[in-house]
């Protein structure tokens, strides 16, 4: 058995321009192209990167739930292509939506919606009412709990029932798109170190999708950064964020807002906004935002740079280190 | 001291609501001064949003005020007519809010709703009004704004509509701008830049700022003075530099103490503060922290704690602070 759970290659993703009208005769837009990532066994993964950077999608495209344009994936071994093979990998893999409390069912009690996989995947759920109370537990909910109805939670109880439901088939992959946006602190503590436990107990690998830099340093152990649908930089977390290599991961970084006055920015670390995905920048694309671009990222896309181990950053010019941060 | 431009005075605000009511302000005391920027932080369900919306007399139709004021420049804003409470809002206070989308109606262009909100202009032409949106859209950074004036609102991305509703807010040079939650819906970049608008707009037209968030790091980076709130009340004020380096509450400094930026070293696991809010439909009789809290005594559960003067812009209420 080798420790890897997921691997990507060269992924890409189109979608027709023109949303539900049919796309014959339509340019594809490009979303997502050449990423190349994989995920080990108890391995934490944090995708960062803007809004729109492609995030969501490539969680999407894993599960078979968008179709892909290029590349391969393979998940525990074996590839994923046919229809059966997503089959497979979405009963073993859970994915927590963005904003909990709204993907659950209003009309569904928590009790049965902590069971709902179950019935989706037509699994064998056995005694329904225990499997349920077993889950609540498992998320630190006391069982009285079952009966609530998701208008009657909390942010922080629908996040964890958000995480007891993708507990619900003991799935090998857990894939959370922002598990605390929204959340206090405290609440996202606790819900992180929920993961956490979880994740001890159950041997679990995740990939967490969020645009919190705070939150990401302290969970994951890899780092991977989008921009405009390409990966830009990725390595160890500390690493990342000691010696952030490709500029966009170092504005990331130091644009955060610090929890301390005394640390205030005169000056703005990124300007702008992320071009729009119709109108991808030639080069290397963050030029238009790039502090250090020359002309040569105008003109041309840069490699992937091999930092160190497990460590590579997309830029003409990845030893231009300015300190993250 | 400055006298304060908008005073909020012993106020208490509940909600009725079936077979009750919720007591979501108690007796809240702030003050906001000309030109100063207040930060107001405190966890999921305290209140801030219920003190920022009352600040503006638009707290919904089950809110209902048992005790206290709310002053513009001296004056009882509940007390006002209906001509001064259109002036009052808009002119005199604007409020921005988390989701800019709830600034703009769907169905007209920007450019037309913004010429509508200077509807107190009696004297300005419609191009005079038209052109004001225009510069006040560059101002806040939209590139070709004339451009801009032209769209809907969801052709605009969440931070452009940020930006515009922060244009609409200033269009009338309010001498208080309320904005709550102002980045939460944005991504890290947007919000930064949002920040950095907003601190270089309070320069350039002085008006104070009211700023309501969870996330400390906006407050760190914009504010002069902060109130956190816990349960409806306002448990620690004071200047920004002393709350975030020396917090004497022991809420703030359990809140404080469980932000992940503020916390060096990498670990697994994150602090809590463990617990949750009390339930307001019946306040407890003592401290609302109190089962939550690292420092409580025995007074703490049964007796209301008082509100201790640490300093001329400080205060705590807590039974254990020292003055
Ligand atoms: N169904 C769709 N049709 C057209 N474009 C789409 C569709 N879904 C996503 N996109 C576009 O694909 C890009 C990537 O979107 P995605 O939702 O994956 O981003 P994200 O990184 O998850 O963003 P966020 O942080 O806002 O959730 C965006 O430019 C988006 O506008
Ligand atoms: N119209 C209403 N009727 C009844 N209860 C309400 C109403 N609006 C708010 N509440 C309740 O009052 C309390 C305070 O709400 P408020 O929105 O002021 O909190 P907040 O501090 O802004 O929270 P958040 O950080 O989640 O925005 C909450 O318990 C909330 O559920
Ligand atoms: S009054 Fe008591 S319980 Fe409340 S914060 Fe102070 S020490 Fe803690
Ligand atoms: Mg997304
Ligand atoms: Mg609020």
């Amino acid at each position: 058995m080798t420790d890897e759970l997921l691997a990507i290659e060269g992924l890409g993703v189109d979608l027709p321009s023109g949303g539900w009208l049919p796309s014959r005769g339509r340019p594809a837009i490009n979303i997502l192209s050449g990423v190349t990532l994989d995920l080990k066994r108890g391995e934490t993964l944090g995708l960062v990167g803007e809004s729109g950077s492609g995030k969501t999608t490539l969680a999407r495209a894993v599960l078979g739930l968008q179709p892909i344009s290029a590349g391969t994936l393979r998940f525990d071994g074996a590839p994923l292509e046919s229809g059966s093979d997503f089959r497979a990998i979405r009963r073993r893999t859970a994915l927590m939506f963005q904003d909990a409390a709204a993907s659950l069912s209003p009309r569904m009690s928590v009790g049965e919606a902590v069971v709902e996989p179950f019935v989706i995947h037509r699994a064998p759920a056995g005694d329904r009412r225990a499997k349920a109370l077993d889950l609540l537990a498992e998320v630190g909910l006391p069982p009285e709990m079952a009966a609530r109805y998701p208008h009657e939670l909390s942010g922080g109880q629908a996040r964890r029932v958000g995480v007891a439901r993708a507990l619900a088939l003991k799935p090998a992959l857990v894939i959370a798109d922002e598990p605390t946006a929204g959340l206090d602190v405290s609440v996202q503590a606790e819900i992180l170190n929920l993961m956490a436990d979880l994740k001890d107990r159950h041997g679990l690998s995740y990939l967490i999708i969020t645009h919190n830099l705070a939150l990401i340093r302290h969970v994951a152990d890899r780092i991977a950064v989008l921009y405009l649908g390409r990966l830009v930089e990725t390595g160890p977390t500390a690493e990342i964020f000691a010696r952030p290599r490709h500029p966009y991961t170092q504005s990331l970084i130091a644009a955060e807002p610090r929890p301390d006055p005394r640390l205030r920015r005169a000056d703005l670390a990124i300007r702008g906004e992320v071009p729009g995905i119709l109108r991808r920048p030639t080069g290397c694309e963050f030029h238009t935002r790039c502090p250090i671009a020359r002309d040569i990222c105008r003109s041309t896309a840069p490699a992937l740079h091999t930092i160190g181990t497990g460590h590579f950053a997309r830029c003409h010019f990845p030893e231009t280190t300015k300190k993250g941060g | 001291m400055t006298e304060a431009i908008l005073s909020v005075e012993n106020l208490s605000l509940r909600y009725r609501v079936p077979g009750g009511a919720v007591h979501v302000l108690r007796d809240v005391r702030l003050a906001i001064r000309p030109g100063e920027v207040l930060g107001i932080a405190g966890e999921s369900g305290c209140g801030k949003s219920t003190l920022a919306a009352a600040m503006i007399d638009l707290t919904g139709a089950n809110a209902e005020r048992t005790s206290g004021a709310i002053r513009l420049r001296g004056e009882d804003i509940l007390h006002l007519s209906a001509d001064d409470r259109r002036r009052l809002r808009g002119a005199e206070v604007a409020m921005v809010f988390q989701d800019p989308m709830t600034a703009f109606s769907p169905v007209l262009t920007i450019g037309a709703q913004l010429v509508d909100f200077q509807f107190n202009r009696t004297g300005a032409s419609r191009r005079d009004k038209w052109q004001a949106a225009c510069g006040m859209l560059a101002r806040v950074g939209i590139s070709d704004p004339d451009h801009a004036m032209r769209r809907f609102p969801h052709e605009f991305s969440g931070g452009m509509r940020q930006r515009a509703a922060i244009a609409a807010a200033l269009l009338m040079r309010p001498a208080v701008l309320i904005a709550d939650e102002p980045t939460t819906a944005l991504d890290v970049t947007m919000e930064a830049q949002i920040i950095h608008l907003l601190r270089e707009l309070q320069a350039d037209y002085g008006c104070a700022i009211v700023i309501v968030t969870h996330h400390l790091g906006v407050i760190a980076e914009l504010c002069d003075r902060v109130a956190v709130m816990y349960a409806g009340q306002v448990v620690e004020e004071a200047p920004v530099d002393d709350l975030y380096h020396d917090p004497r509450h022991p809420y703030t400094q359990a809140l404080l103490a469980c932000d992940p930026a503020r916390i060096e070293e990498r670990s697994g696991r994150l602090p809590a503060i463990g617990g949750r809010l009390p339930d307001l439909r019946t306040p407890p009789p003592g401290c609302a922290f109190a089962p939550r809290c690292s420092k409580a005594t025995a007074r703490c559960l049964t007796d209301a704690p008082p509100r201790v003067v640490l300093g001329p812009d400080r205060s705590a209420l807590c039974h254990e602070v020292a003055p």
